[in-house]
């Protein structure tokens, strides 16, 4: 973006993808309000789920079992001090298996990371961060709301729904903004200049050797942007700088700020049995086991566009092009992701109102 | 290229619909014992529950609300409570769904509601009136959320009741656990709904039927 002739085209080009992706999720919208509209008892959001047993149902049972047994381990730790780790064990079990449910990050920071030049070890420390956090907020609200103001369920439910609500679009806001940067990456890519199929041709005839070599030794990116001849992508060393941290901040942030309806129950019984303290500690217990979930995910997801790059860079003529398309389509699934819950589509783990 | 593009569709596929997929679990435990009450005419005019939740919940929904002695709450004091919940209710539909020989029946707002505070458990109690008062050969009732985050279970024993219910009338009770019924059940929905949107949750459902003459 050098000059005012460069900005426009490409200011041009990014609204219209952002366009696209406005209109098919409006389209998106209206198809699933005819769904809605057919849903046989009117009742709540749909809970699509055709298939049960398996590994879902195994996980749904032993996250049941676990978090029962936090309420008895707590009462327990009442009258026994030594309950407290088994209620911490237990609390750390129940966080791996639940975070494999709805809300707790893993399609926002997976498709973040994706999104993006990000290594595996950024992905951990986006996943323990972000859970920590989700800690941190389902702590503030129970200290703020019910220790200090004695707040009513209806209360700190209100406050709940409005932080859901937040989230949510701050998920949709995170993923317009880098689908408005990955969507002009792109554009570029589309329109880059690509090889004579002759050229390729020649390249793949017994010369892979000595072709992957020389990618080794530039890095893809670099090789791309002398393609296009500017340089807007940030080079994948500039992640470990402030701006990149920062940007990761914002991930963190987006998947943090939502508490997980769990935690907050299980922190207003504590404070009920007097063991105020105790709940906190199995909240972090449950944040350490989500985060391990999470970061899982996190590394497969980095691990599977890793792949998908070393498979694309054998087709050097299409494997720039392939790699800003994956960018760009998981910077638009945070986007749809976002929008999605906003509008209520998919329902993530329902807020304790009742 | 193949490869990546399905290799990444299936990512993309487990992250948008797996999310959804991997539904929550319960969070909410509730016991219920509820009652079918008949009119003098034999029709059905409608359905009083009393829901007993878990003590996690139970310390959630109770929170904050002031009494005169510590620990224990009188149905004046849980009023504000109960409104709240029959309030909050309506948008799922009181987890109650009626079919009369096939058909969907539909609930009134609740009346005569209140929650009471014994042994340590937080009932709430109310009752759905029928819309329309119906008489059916084959009343079909279940109760469950499709979401599951609260988690229905009818209580050992008498778990539901017919209240001046016709001669003959024979009522049969299933809990979810029973795996043929739930398979049976989940077919119907996905028929039902041309294969749309088939209802997890509704493997989870407590039915009651009941067969008249």
């Amino acid at each position: 973006m050098k000059s005012a002739k460069v900005l426009f085209p490409s200011l041009a080009r990014r609204l219209m993808v952002c366009a696209l992706v406005a209109i098919v999720v409006v389209a998106l919208d209206g198809a699933a309000h005819d769904v809605m509209a057919q849903n046989p008892f009117g009742g709540p959001r749909p809970a699509a789920e055709p298939e049960i047993g398996g590994l879902v149902g195994w996980i749904l049972t032993k996250q049941s079992e676990f978090y029962r047994e936090i309420s008895t381990a707590l009462r327990a730790a009442k009258s026994d001090g030594s309950a407290v780790w088994s209620l911490l064990a237990i609390s750390f079990a129940y966080g791996i298996f639940h975070a494999a449910g709805p809300g707790h990050g893993k399609a926002v920071i997976s498709s973040y990371l994706v999104a993006n030049q990000e290594t595996v070890r950024r992905g951990i420390a986006l996943s323990f961060a972000s859970a920590l956090m989700q800690s941190m907020v389902a702590v503030a609200i129970v200290a703020v709301c019910a220790w200090l103001l004695n707040a009513t369920a209806k209360t700190m439910c209100g406050a709940e729904k409005a932080i859901e609500i937040g989230s949510y679009a701050l998920i949709a806001a995170f993923g317009a903004s880098l689908v408005w940067t990955k969507g002009g990456r792109f554009v570029r890519a589309l329109q880059a200049p690509r090889p004579e199929p002759v050229l390729a041709a020649a390249a793949a005839d017994g010369h892979d050797h000595h072709h992957d070599h020389g990618h080794h030794h530039h890095g893809d990116d670099h090789v791309h942007d002398a393609h296009c001849g500017h340089s807007h992508g940030p080079e994948p060393s500039e992640l470990a700088g402030p701006g990149g941290w920062r940007r990761g901040l914002a991930a963190i942030l987006t998947v943090g700020i939502r508490p997980c309806s769990g935690a907050i129950l299980v922190l207003v019984f504590a404070l009920a049995q007097g063991l105020f303290w105790a709940g906190i500690a199995a909240t972090f217990a449950m944040g350490i086991g989500t985060a391990i979930t999470v970061a899982v995910i996190a590394v497969v997801a980095v691990s599977a566009k890793d792949l998908a790059r070393r498979v694309s860079e054998a087709r050097d003529s299409n494997g720039v092009l392939i790699m800003r398309g994956i960018e760009f389509g998981a910077a638009g699934l945070v986007l749809l992701f976002g929008s999605a819950l906003l509008l209520g589509y998919i329902a993530a783990e329902r807020v304790t109102c009742l | 290229m193949t490869l990546v593009l399905r290799l990444l569709s299936a990512l993309a596929l487990t992250f948008l619909f797996g999310a959804s997929a991997a539904e929550a679990h319960p969070h909410v435990w509730i016991t219920s014992t509820s009652e079918l009450i008949y009119g003098p005419d034999g029709t059905l005019t409608g359905v009083r529950h009393a829901w007993t939740f878990d003590e996690m919940f139970a310390a959630y929904a109770l929170q904050g609300i002031e009494t005169k002695t510590k620990g224990a709450y009188s149905r004046d004091e849980l009023a504000p409570l109960a409104q709240t919940n029959v309030e909050s209710l309506k948008e799922y539909a009181y987890f109650t769904f009626a079919k009369a020989d096939g058909k969907k029946e539909k609930f009134n707002e609740p009346v005569d509601y209140f929650l009471d505070y014994k042994d340590n458990a937080l009932t709430l109690h109310f009752t759905l009136p029928l819309k329309t008062p119906f008489k059916a050969k084959a009343l079909v009732l279940e109760v469950f959320d499709p979401t599951i985050f609260i988690d229905f279970k009818f209580a050992e024993k008498d778990p539901v009741k017919l209240v001046g219910a016709p001669e003959g009338c024979q009522m049969k009770f299933q809990r979810p656990n029973d795996g043929s019924a739930s398979a049976q059940r989940l077919n119907e929905q996905t028929f039902m709904n041309g294969g749309e949107n088939a209802n997890y949750g509704a493997m989870f459902a407590n039915k009651i039927t009941v067969d008249c003459p």
